[in-house]
C-alpha cells in the first residue's frame, strides 16, 4: 500500500454530472464528498432520454421511481421511434428489449431472416414486445412473465434543470456537503490539483471529480489530447426548444429526419422537449429556428442553438482528477447516450476505487475502460448515420463519413451473414444493432444456415407463439398515460 | 465473393485426423444441415498424430452435450477420469503449492468480489487462512472426493464444475466412429499435391499418394504442426511468443496407475521447465515440458523419470514446438484448428478448448452453400481467434512470471521479462485493488485469475472499499459460516470410482442415447 488514504472526494461540476456522481460516490462508499457547484447550463428546454440502465444507478442512491417523474416532471420511455415523415422509409423502433426468443439456441433474427425471404410479412419490431408495447402507449413492467420471453426495459425523459435539483436534494440529504461558486480558483500540483479554492476556502481531497462539462478543472490536472469524432458525426448545431405537453403521451422519442438534419420530440409531463441536430454546412441557426417549428408541428419556445462536438479526451483521469461524463467526452444526442456514458464511468470507478492516492494502476485501468466504452457506444451513434437511407443533404453526407475499422467489421460482419460481433465493454446489446441494422434496410446476404435444422413448421409454431404472447403480453400492462396520472395522484402505480 | 461456383452441397474437407480432425468433423457433421454440407476428413495412417494434451477444461461436456454423446459411454471408451482443477506444485517457490480450481471463490457479498472480503479480513488481522480455503471444488480435491454438481448455483454444492482426464486418442477414435457413423466421408491416404485457383488464390484440389483427387470449397487444416494449408500453403505467417514462453521441448511418458485416482492434475515446477501428471483409468500420463536453452533432453528425461509414481510402460517421447500462433487462421478457403493454427504448452489444457472454439466460431461463421467463402466472415473468424490465443496466452505466462525461484535462470528470466501490455496492468491494478477485470472475448474467468494469481504469491495490497459495507464481526461470522458449509459438503462425498464406473450405452456407433438431438 502507498500514498495517503482516500478519504474525501471533490468533485467541481454542474447539473446531473455533478449530483449524480455526487450521490453514487457519498452512497456507495461512504466517503466525505464536497460538490462545488458551478452555475448551471441546462435550460428549461434540455432533457435528458434515458437509456433503462439508469434506473439501477436511482435504486442504489435511493430514489424513488414515482416520486422522482412526479417531481421532474418526466416520463416514461421505451426507446426511439426513427421516422422520415413523408419518405420512402418505414419507421422503426429502436426500443429497449428483446426482438424474438431465441429457437433451439439460435437469435431469433437468423429465422425472421429466412422467413421473410420466403415471404413473411411481418416487420422485425412485431416480435419485440417492447416496441409493440411502444406503439400502444402501454408500459411494461419487467416480471417473470415478461422476462421469460426476454428483456423488457424502460428508460426516461427527465427535464434537466428539474432533474438536477431534484439530485440535489438527494445530495443534501445524504450528507453531500454543496457549495454554489461562480468560479473556482486551481492551485496545480506537480501531478494533478493541490487544492481548489472557493471564496477564499482551499479545498483539498485525496480525489478530485471534473463533471464541470468544460473541463477547467482535468486540463489544470494534466494535458490530453481530444479525439474529434466529427469526421463520423454530420450534425455541429443543435437547437434545443420547448413546447407545451402532449394531452396523450408517446412512450417513445420521435426522431423525425428532415433534408436539413433530425428532429427529437421527446415527450414528458413538463412539456415536449425538442432537439434539431442540423448541420452550419447547410443551414444557419435562424433557418433552424424555422424548419424545427415546422417539423415540430407544434408552438415552441426557449429556442437555443449550442454547437455540438462529439469527441472524447485520450485520458479521463489525470492526475488526481478524474473528468467524467460531459467532460470527458462528448455524444451526438441521437441515442440519448450522456447519462449512460457518465453512469458506465461511475460504475467501473466504484469497482476500482482507490484506497489510498496510490492510484497509477486504477487510473491506467479507468483511462482504458473510458475510451473503450465509450468508443463503442459512438460506433453504435455512428453506425446510425452511415446507414440511414434518408434523403437530403445532410444524410448523403452522414453516408459518406468516417467509419472506424472496428464499425467497418461490424457492419461487415452483419452483411455477410447476420452475425453481431462481440466487443469488451459494449453496452449495446445484440438485438439494439439488430434493431438499428433492420431499421435502415441492412439485412445481410445470408442467414445463419446452422438454422436451417430446424423444421419450416417448427418455425412458423414458435413465430405463431411469439405473435400470440406479444398480443397477450402488450395488453396485460397499462397505458403509459394512466401509469402518470397514478403517480401524479401518489398512489403507488 | 463468387457466387454460384456450386450449387451442390458446399464440400468441406478436413485434413488430418487426431483430435482437431475429428472433433471437427464431429462438430460440423452434428451442426450442419447434411443436404448442404458434404464432409470429407483425410488421414493418413503413416503421419502419427501428436495426440494433444490428455486433460482438457469443463467446456468439453458443452461439446459432447451438443454431440449428445453419453458421458458414462464416453469415460469408459476414452479411459476418463475426473478433473477439478490443476494443482500446481513448487510454482512459486520449492515446498509451496495451491490449486487452479473449476468453481469459484467464496461467495459475493453486499455486492462486491470474494476476494475483497478476504483481503479486509486479513489486514484486519482476523484468521482468515488460505484464499485456497474458501473453494468448494479444491476441498474436494483435497479428499480426491467427486461428485457432480448440483444445479442450483445458490448452493454451495453448485459453486464448481468439472473437466475431464482422457486419452486423446481414444478420443479421437470415439468420434471418428461417431461422425463416420453420421455421413462424414473418412479417406485414407496422405496429400502429395495442393492445386489452388489462379484466380483467387484458393486451394480447390488435393492429390493423395494414391493419386486419388479430392476436390473442395472449404478446407479445413488440422494437419497439426505441419500446417500444411494455412501455413505451408496459403503462407499465413506466424507470431512467435518464445520470449514470454521459452519452452520448447517435452518428453511425455505414461506410467502405471496408482490409486486412488486424483481428482486433478499435477503440474511440478522443475528447474527448466516443469513435469505434468494425469491420471486415467487405465494409467497415468507424465511428461516434461522444458526450455532447451535451460534443460538438456537428457537432464529433462531423468527428472521426468524420477517423478514417476508407476512402472514407465514405455520409452519417452519427444516434441518439440514455439509457442505462438499463425497471423491468420483462416485465409481465402482454408481454415487452421488446432496445432496447424498456434501452439501453448498444455500449462492449462487449453489445447483442446481451442479446438472447440475455433469449431464453435467457423460453424457460426460457416459460409452457406452456393454461397462462395466471403473474406468478411473471416475476418471476424480471425478476430475471434486472435483475441483468444493472446488472453489464453498471457494467462500462462502469468505462472511464470510471478515467480520466487530465484537462482534458477529459467525462472530468473521469466521475473525479469518484459510482459505483454495488456497482462502487465491487469498484475499491476490487481496488486494494487484486489480489481480482476472479467473480459468478453477470453477463456478465463475472474476466479481462474484470482486463483492464479493469489497461487504465485500476488497479493492485492488494498480492497474495494465497498466491502466496508459488512460489519467485521458479520464478516468473520459469514467466513466461518463459508468454511463450514465447504467442509460439511465435502465430508461425505464419494470419490470418483463409483461414478466413473456407472452403466451407460457402450458403443460410439450404437445406442438410442447417441443419436438423442442435443441443443446446439
Amino acid at each position: 500500500m502507498s500514498g495517503r488514504a482516500i478519504d474525501h472526494v471533490a468533485i467541481v461540476g454542474r447539473g446531473a454530472d455533478l449530483w449524480l456522481t455526487a450521490c453514487v460516490l457519498r452512497r456507495a462508499l461512504g466517503l466525505e464528498v464536497t460538490a462545488i457547484a458551478l452555475p448551471g447550463v441546462a435550460g428549461l428546454a434540455d432533457v435528458h432520454a434515458t437509456q433503462p440502465a439508469i434506473e439501477a444507478l436511482h435504486n442504489r442512491i435511493g430514489i424513488d421511481e414515482a416520486a422522482l417523474i412526479r417531481r421532474v416532471g418526466g416520463a416514461y420511455t421505451l426507446g426511439q421511434n426513427f421516422t422520415e415523415p413523408g419518405g420512402a422509409h418505414p419507421p422503426f423502433l429502436h426500443a429497449y428489449g428483446a426482438y424474438g426468443r431465441q429457437i433451439e439456441g439460435r437469435a431469433f433474427f437468423h429465422y425472421w431472416l429466412k422467413a421473410r425471404r420466403h415471404g413473411l410479412d411481418v416487420a422485425f419490431e412485431e416480435f419485440s414486445p417492447t416496441a409493440v408495447a411502444a406503439r400502444h402507449g402501454r408500459l411494461p413492467i419487467p416480471d417473470d412473465r415478461s422476462l421469460s420471453f426476454g428483456r423488457s426495459d424502460y428508460g426516461y425523459h427527465l427535464p434537466a434543470k428539474n432533474y438536477a435539483a431534484a439530485l440535489r436534494d438527494v445530495a443534501t440529504r445524504i450528507g453531500v456537503r454543496s457549495i454554489t461558486a461562480d468560479c473556482i480558483g486551481i492551485d496545480a500540483a506537480e501531478e494533478g490539483i493541490a487544492a481548489i479554492t472557493v471564496d477564499g476556502e482551499q479545498v483539498t481531497a485525496g480525489l478530485l471529480v471534473d463533471a464541470s462539462g468544460d473541463g477547467e478543472l482535468i486540463d489544470a490536472a494534466g494535458q490530453a489530447d481530444r479525439v474529434d469524432w466529427s469526421d463520423q458525426f454530420p450534425a455541429d448545431r443543435v437547437l434545443t426548444a420547448l413546447a407545451p405537453p402532449l394531452s396523450s403521451l408517446p412512450i417513445y422519442a420521435d426522431i423525425r429526419s428532415g433534408p436539413g438534419g433530425w428532429t427529437g420530440l421527446y415527450p414528458a409531463l413538463a412539456g415536449t422537449f425538442i432537439l434539431h441536430a442540423f448541420s452550419s454546412r447547410e443551414s444557419n441557426d435562424a433557418a433552424a429556428a424555422e424548419r424545427a417549428v415546422v417539423l415540430a408541428g407544434v408552438p415552441i419556445a426557449e429556442i437555443r442553438v449550442r454547437p455540438s462536438l462529439p469527441g472524447r479526451t485520450t485520458a479521463a483521469w489525470r492526475g488526481n482528477c478524474v473528468a467524467v461524463g460531459q467532460t470527458a467526452a462528448r455524444f451526438d444526442p441521437v441515442h440519448g447516450v450522456d447519462l449512460h456514458a457518465l453512469q458506465q464511468q461511475l460504475v467501473n470507478l466504484l469497482s476500482l476505487f482507490p484506497t489510498t492516492t496510490g492510484f497509477a494502476p486504477h487510473r491506467m485501468a479507468f483511462n482504458r475502460f473510458t475510451a473503450s466504452a465509450f468508443d463503442r457506444i459512438r460506433d453504435f451513434q455512428a453506425a446510425h448515420y452511415r446507414l440511414a437511407r434518408y434523403a437530403g443533404p445532410f444524410w448523403d453526407r452522414a453516408r459518406a463519413m468516417a467509419a472506424t475499422p472496428e464499425l467497418a467489421h461490424q457492419i461487415d460482419t452483419f452483411r455477410a451473414g447476420g452475425a453481431i460481433a462481440p466487443w469488451e465493454d459494449e453496452s449495446f446489446s445484440p438485438d439494439s444493432w439488430r434493431a438499428l441494422f433492420v431499421g435502415h434496410g441492412v439485412l445481410p446476404d445470408t442467414h445463419s444456415p446452422l438454422i436451417d435444422r430446424i423444421p419450416p413448421d417448427m418455425m412458423k409454431r414458435h413465430f405463431r407463439d411469439m405473435l400470440a404472447f406479444v398480443r397477450e403480453e402488450v395488453l396485460r400492462h397499462q397505458t403509459h398515460d394512466d401509469h402518470l396520472s397514478r403517480v401524479l395522484r401518489r398512489a403507488s402505480p | 465473393m463468387q457466387a454460384g461456383e456450386n450449387t451442390g452441397p458446399l464440400r468441406i474437407v478436413i485434413v488430418g485426423g487426431g483430435t482437431a480432425g475429428w472433433m471437427c468433423a464431429a462438430g460440423l457433421a452434428r451442426l450442419l444441415v447434411p443436404d448442404d454440407y458434404d464432409l470429407t476428413l483425410i488421414e493418413s495412417e503413416e503421419i502419427g498424430t501428436v495426440g494433444v494434451g490428455e486433460a482438457t477444461l469443463p467446456h468439453i461436456r458443452r461439446f459432447n452435450a451438443m454431440l449428445g454423446l453419453d458421458e458414462a459411454a464416453f469415460l469408459r471408451a476414452t479411459q476418463g477420469s475426473i478433473k477439478l482443477g490443476v494443482e500446481f506444485v513448487d510454482w512459486l517457490r520449492p515446498g509451496e503449492r495451491y490449486i487452479h480450481p473449476f468453481g469459484t471463490f467464496g461467495e459475493p457479498w453486499a455486492g462486491v468480489e470474494f476476494q475483497h472480503h478476504w483481503t479486509r479480513a486479513r489486514q484486519a488481522g482476523e484468521p482468515v487462512g488460505s484464499f485456497q480455503d474458501y473453494s468448494y471444488a479444491i476441498a474436494a480435491c483435497r479428499r480426491n472426493a467427486f461428485e457432480p454438481p448440483q444445479d442450483d448455483p445458490a448452493s454451495i454444492r453448485g459453486t464448481y464444475d468439472y473437466a475431464y482426464h482422457f486419452d486423446a486418442g481414444l478420443y479421437a477414435d470415439y468420434l471418428r466412429r461417431w461422425a463416420t457413423a453420421r455421413g462424414v466421408e473418412r479417406i485414407e491416404g496422405k496429400v502429395v499435391d495442393i492445386r489452388r485457383d489462379p484466380a483467387n488464390g484458393h486451394v480447390h484440389r488435393l492429390t493423395l499418394a494414391s493419386g486419388a483427387e479430392v476436390e473442395g470449397d472449404l478446407f479445413v487444416d488440422c494437419s497439426g504442426f505441419r500446417s500444411l494449408l494455412v501455413g505451408a500453403t496459403m503462407g499465413s505467417g506466424w507470431h512467435d511468443w518464445s520470449e514470454w514462453l521459452p519452452c520448447d521441448r517435452a518428453l511425455a511418458v505414461p506410467c502405471a496407475r496408482v490409486d486412488p485416482l486424483t481428482p486433478y492434475t499435477r503440474l511440478t515446477a522443475q528447474r527448466g521447465g516443469w513435469v505434468w501428471r494425469i491420471p486415467l483409468q487405465h494409467r497415468t500420463g507424465n511428461g516434461h515440458v522444458f526450455s532447451s536453452r535451460h534443460c538438456s533432453e537428457d537432464e529433462a528425461c531423468d527428472i521426468l523419470l524420477s517423478r514417476l509414481d508407476g512402472e514407465a510402460l514405455g520409452e519417452p517421447r519427444l516434441l518439440r514446438f514455439q509457442a505462438g500462433r499463425r497471423d491468420r487462421a483462416w485465409v481465402g478457403n482454408c481454415v487452421a484448428i488446432g496445432l496447424s493454427s498456434g501452439f501453448l504448452e498444455p500449462l492449462e489444457s487449453t489445447s483442446i478448448y481451442l479446438i472447440q472454439a475455433a469449431i464453435i466460431d467457423l460453424a457460426n461463421l460457416i459460409p452457406a452453400r452456393g454461397g462462395g467463402i466471403d473474406p468478411r466472415l473471416a475476418a471476424e473468424f480471425n478476430r475471434l481467434f486472435a483475441a483468444l490465443y493472446e488472453r489464453t496466452r498471457d494467462f500462462l505466462i502469468l505462472h511464470y512470471a510471478a515467480n520466487d525461484r530465484v537462482g534458477e535462470p529459467l525462472w530468473d528470466e521469466a521475473r525479469a521479462m518484459t510482459l505483454p501490455d495488456d497482462l502487465r496492468q491487469r498484475i499491476d491494478l490487481f496488486r494494487a485493488s484486489g480489481t480482476m477485470p472479467e473480459y468478453r472475448l477470453g477463456l478465463f474467468s475472474r476466479d481462474s485469475w484470482l486463483a492464479v494469481l493469489i497461487g504465485q504469491g500476488v497479493a492485492p495490497g488494498t480492497y474495494n472499499r465497498l466491502a466496508d459495507h459488512v460489519p467485521i464481526a458479520e464478516l468473520r461470522r459469514r467466513l466461518v459460516d463459508l468454511h463450514a458449509r465447504i467442509a460439511a459438503g465435502v465430508a461425505d462425498m464419494p470419490d470418483q470410482a463409483a461414478f466413473l464406473a456407472r452403466p451407460g450405452a457402450d458403443d460410439a456407433g450404437a445406442g438410442a442415447a447417441m443419436r438423442r438431438v442435443a441443443t446446439a
